[in-house]
């Protein structure tokens, strides 16, 4: 974690500009998938939505900058509490079905944002989006929006590390593996589902935000369901069960993305075909896939460990 | 008296799966409720502890009514459960499986924000010996043989201090060695924490060497109440059970 | 409105609404039989469309080519959806909902971009093809006949497989495998052959669908999309699984997009998820479905 930390810390210094907007990119994508994983991984509950929640977020804060002339902190600081305001409606809604219901429920919650955002017109700009958002100058100088989105991403990455490792995110767990069971030890399972779903929707608001201010525009699509699928992706890649994967899936989705885009035009079909083989082969994500390799290889090496000793 | 149901009355469809049945259970009891297959004992459970909802009758627990309250509030009221199947939480360890219960039971679950690596390690540990399985602790849960997972979730459900368990086939699927070794924990358990007992077996050894009194089901009727040398004797009962199989 | 346009505009919203059944009714059964939701299903429709584009613009000169079109198109399409079952969709039957779903965007990704290699990204035309083109007076009043003709479609597709599920050996094989797999498989029944089977049935309808379409619209990138996520409300309102269920959230939606322009015009494109959460909500086995 630390020298992860450090790395980043430098990575201005070290790499091109349009490489660090891209890891910028990477970082605000991690957020948004660890935000999106307490909910995936660690509560069982598979969202089709989330990107609903992101938008709101991004468009709290590019609404109230262009049109309400906010100051920047308070646009930002907004942003997911608007998103954890809509995540407890939509949730409250939402976690009243379980399993298939509850996805298509979160599906057609996140069209319906982006119906919204489409249409009303006069408030969000409807299909053309909203550009040239007064971002304040000072981030605009050397690397300053890179650190920005770190400071904040690295923040709030700790903080959900904290409560997955809390006894709440024990008991979000013990609702994944077995619901009805965590009722009987008096847990009154919805309302912690609940619970999960709004803080998912607090950070995928902060990520939403960060990437209005780091795109300086913000558009209706950011509420699609293809957009949502990018985010399940990314958390499928990386590994739902374990914190780092959403992580891990994050800088790879992105990276692959691009990579794929600069050298054909149908980098969807590729894109496609990994995806394909993801599911297949690696369900468990890059990092599920790497910890079971790790175990298997400890395991090898205890029980040799263990025919020396005797 | 710890435990009462009037006239509790559930049909699924034209089925009628409990048919007026009223219980009395005393405090420190050891029940166990048989029948054949089909008889009706795991919807009475999920009558029992709010799973699903009667369409006729209530449920009394401590002389409070109990009909129709949520599952989590009937647990945090004090009546444990055991499943037939799908018992513990297989991801988490053994440790865990146990833990996450206490921090319900001492009202931890909500903390957002306290490690919970460390916490209630005591408890933890008391409960895990108690059904002899501190030495598992950090084994995942769904690694655990079976005769193991039924005594984790023994674990599970004593850790939120019930004073009545309901255990629906807490032998089921056991070798002869580990049934004696399991029914011999429950005693034990049952009479160190001065807990009522109501069980669902098939097992009649189980049935008859611990039961202070037995409850006969059959087609959602409770068709004979006694103890054991009393059922034993009766001729309706060996009628029904004519051609069941017994473990 | 006139009583005249009132109804045209009706007609037109159930004569898409029958298309969109097409592609529904292949959704649901697929659902219903492999328990599989297919995110695919929409692109399937579009390779379908597709199709029907090269056949009446490459071979235009055979006279009622279209016919062809439609008669070997969705043949073409099912089998490529018997492909796609075999190689890939069969793998996953035992997972979980969220990788079916993923993978099936996969295809979403790849039928797409392999649309595009194929066909480029401009929007293609079919005419409405002889005899069923021109307009049609009923009741002093005059309409499309070509919207007529789909509505005519999809009432006897709707007729046919309800009869073919019900009253055929075929068809009750199909209904034991959706009950109960393993009772299926112990009584003999191949299940993955009726799984496949039952797979290019609902490739063969979106197929249809994909063909008897691009008259009334037009053939483009992109359709996959807006298709999939109507069928998706079609399915829920109506019922996964449920045949006559398809048919009736599909007129409903058809209705619902017609008019609900001049209900309240900005919500118009919101109606259909909120009668989706409405029925999610109180009824998610859907009106006419059965709850587990």
């Amino acid at each position: 974690m630390i020298l992860v930390s450090l790395v980043l810390l430098i990575v201005p210094f070290v790499f091109s500009r349009s490489m660090v907007s891209l890891i910028n990119e990477m970082l605000i994508m991690a957020l948004a998938g660890c935000a999106l994983n307490l909910m995936l991984g660690y509560g069982g509950m598979v969202s089709f939505g989330p990107a609903g929640l992101y938008a709101v977020g991004a468009y709290a804060t590019a609404i109230l900058l262009t049109k309400y002339g906010a100051p920047f902190f308070v646009a930002v600081l907004a942003a997911p509490v608007v998103a954890a305001i809509v995540g407890a409606i939509v949730g409250w809604f939402c976690v009243r079905r379980s399993a298939v219901y509850f996805a298509l429920l979160t599906l057609a919650f996140a069209q319906i944002i982006w119906t919204i955002i489409f249409e009303w017109y006069d408030f969000t700009n409807g299909d053309n989006g909203i550009v040239s958002i007064p971002i304040p100058e000072v981030l605009y100088v050397g690397s300053n929006i890179y650190y920005f989105s770190l400071a904040i991403v690295a923040v709030c990455i700790f903080v959900l590390w904290r409560i997955v490792n809390s006894p709440f995110g024990a008991t979000l767990q013990a609702i994944r593996e077995n619901p009805m069971r965590t009722e009987f030890i008096a847990v009154p399972v919805r309302r912690y589902q609940l619970a999960a779903f709004v803080i998912s929707s607090f950070f995928l608001g902060i990520a939403g935000s960060l990437f209005c201010v780091f795109a300086g525009s913000v558009f209706p699509d950011y509420a699609h369901w293809v957009k949502s699928t990018d985010m399940l992706v990314v958390c499928l890649l990386g590994g739902i069960y374990n914190f780092a994967g959403p992580i891990v899936g994050s800088a790879v989705y992105i990276l692959i993305s691009k990579v794929i885009s600069k050298n054909t035009t149908y980098w969807m079909f590729f894109l496609g075909i990994i995806i394909v083989f993801l599911v297949l082969y690696m369900r468990n994500g890059m990092v599920g896939f790497a910890a079971e390799k790790i175990s298997r290889l400890r395991n090898r090496l205890d029980a040799g460990k263990g025919e020396d000793e005797s | 008296m710890i435990f009462e149901t009037k006239h509790l009355t559930k049909k699924f469809g034209g089925l009628t799966a409990t048919s007026d049945v009223s219980l009395q259970i005393g405090e420190g009891e050891l029940v166990s409720i048989i029948g054949p297959n089909g008889a009706g004992k795991t919807t009475l459970f999920n009558l029992l502890t709010g799973h699903i909802k009667p369409d006729e009758g209530k449920v009394y627990f401590q002389g409070k009514e109990i009909t129709g309250l949520p599952p989590h509030t009937i647990s945090r009221m004090g009546i444990g459960r055991s499943f037939q199947r799908l018992n513990i939480f297989p991801r988490l360890t053994t440790f865990e499986n146990v833990q996450v219960a206490v921090f319900s039971a001492q009202r931890k679950s909500h903390q957002l924000f306290t490690s919970a690596k460390k916490m209630v390690r005591e408890e933890t540990e008391t409960i895990l010996e108690s059904v002899g399985l501190l030495d598992k602790r950090d084994m995942k849960g769904g690694l655990l043989a079976h005769g193991d997972q039924k005594r984790l979730e023994l674990g599970i459900a004593l850790s939120v201090h019930p004073s009545l368990l309901l255990l629906d086939e807490p032998t089921q699927g056991m070798s002869p060695q580990e049934t004696i070794e399991t029914t011999a924990l429950i005693q034990k358990l049952v009479k160190e924490r001065g807990l009522t007992l109501i069980f669902v077996e098939h097992d009649m050894s189980v049935v008859f060497g611990i039961s202070d009194n037995i409850r006969v089901l059959h087609q959602g009727k409770v068709i004979f109440s006694g103890k054991p040398e009393e059922v034993k004797r009766n001729e309706e009962v060996q009628r029904i059970y004519l051609g069941e199989e017994n473990k | 409105m006139t009583i005249e346009a009132l109804t045209g505009q009706a007609l037109s919203g159930i004569s898409v609404g029958m298309v969109l059944f097409l592609i529904a009714a292949g959704l649901s059964i697929i659902f219903g039989t492999l328990k599989v939701l297919n995110l695919a299903h929409g692109t399937i429709y579009m390779v379908g469309g597709f199709l029907c584009y090269i056949l009446t613009s490459k071979l235009a000169h055979i006279p009622g080519i279209f016919w062809w079109a439609l008669l070997f198109a969705p043949i073409a399409v099912a089998l490529i959806g018997g492909v796609i079952e075999v190689l890939l969709l069969r793998r996953i039957y035992a997972q979980e909902m969220l990788y079916q779903y993923i993978l099936t965007f996969a295809l979403i990704l790849i039928g797409g971009d392999t649309c595009r290699f194929f066909f480029g990204v401009g929007y293609q035309t079919v005419a409405v093809p002889w005899p069923v083109n021109g307009n049609i007076a009923l009741w002093g009043l005059s309409f499309p006949t070509y919207n007529l003709f789909l509505i005519g479609c999809g009432i006897v597709v709707f007729l046919g497989l309800s009869a073919l599920m019900r009253y055929t050996s075929l068809g009750s094989i199909v209904r034991a495998v959706t009950h109960n797999r393993e009772t299926a498989n112990a009584l003999g029944i191949n299940v993955p052959r009726v799984y496949t089977g039952v797979f290019m049935l609902g490739s063969y309808l979106a197929g249809l669908a994909g063909t008897l379409m691009p008259p009334m619209s037009v053939v483009a990138l992109g359709s996959d999309m807006a298709v999939i996520i109507e069928c998706f409300i079609i399915v829920v309102i109506g019922g996964l699984g449920s045949l006559p269920g398809a048919f009736l959230g599909a007129i409903i939606l058809g209705l619902l997009n017609a008019f609900g322009i001049y209900i309240i015009p900005k919500l118009a494109l919101a109606f259909p998820f909120m009668l989706m959460i409405v029925i999610l909500i109180i009824r998610p086995w859907g009106l006419l479905g059965k709850p587990e």
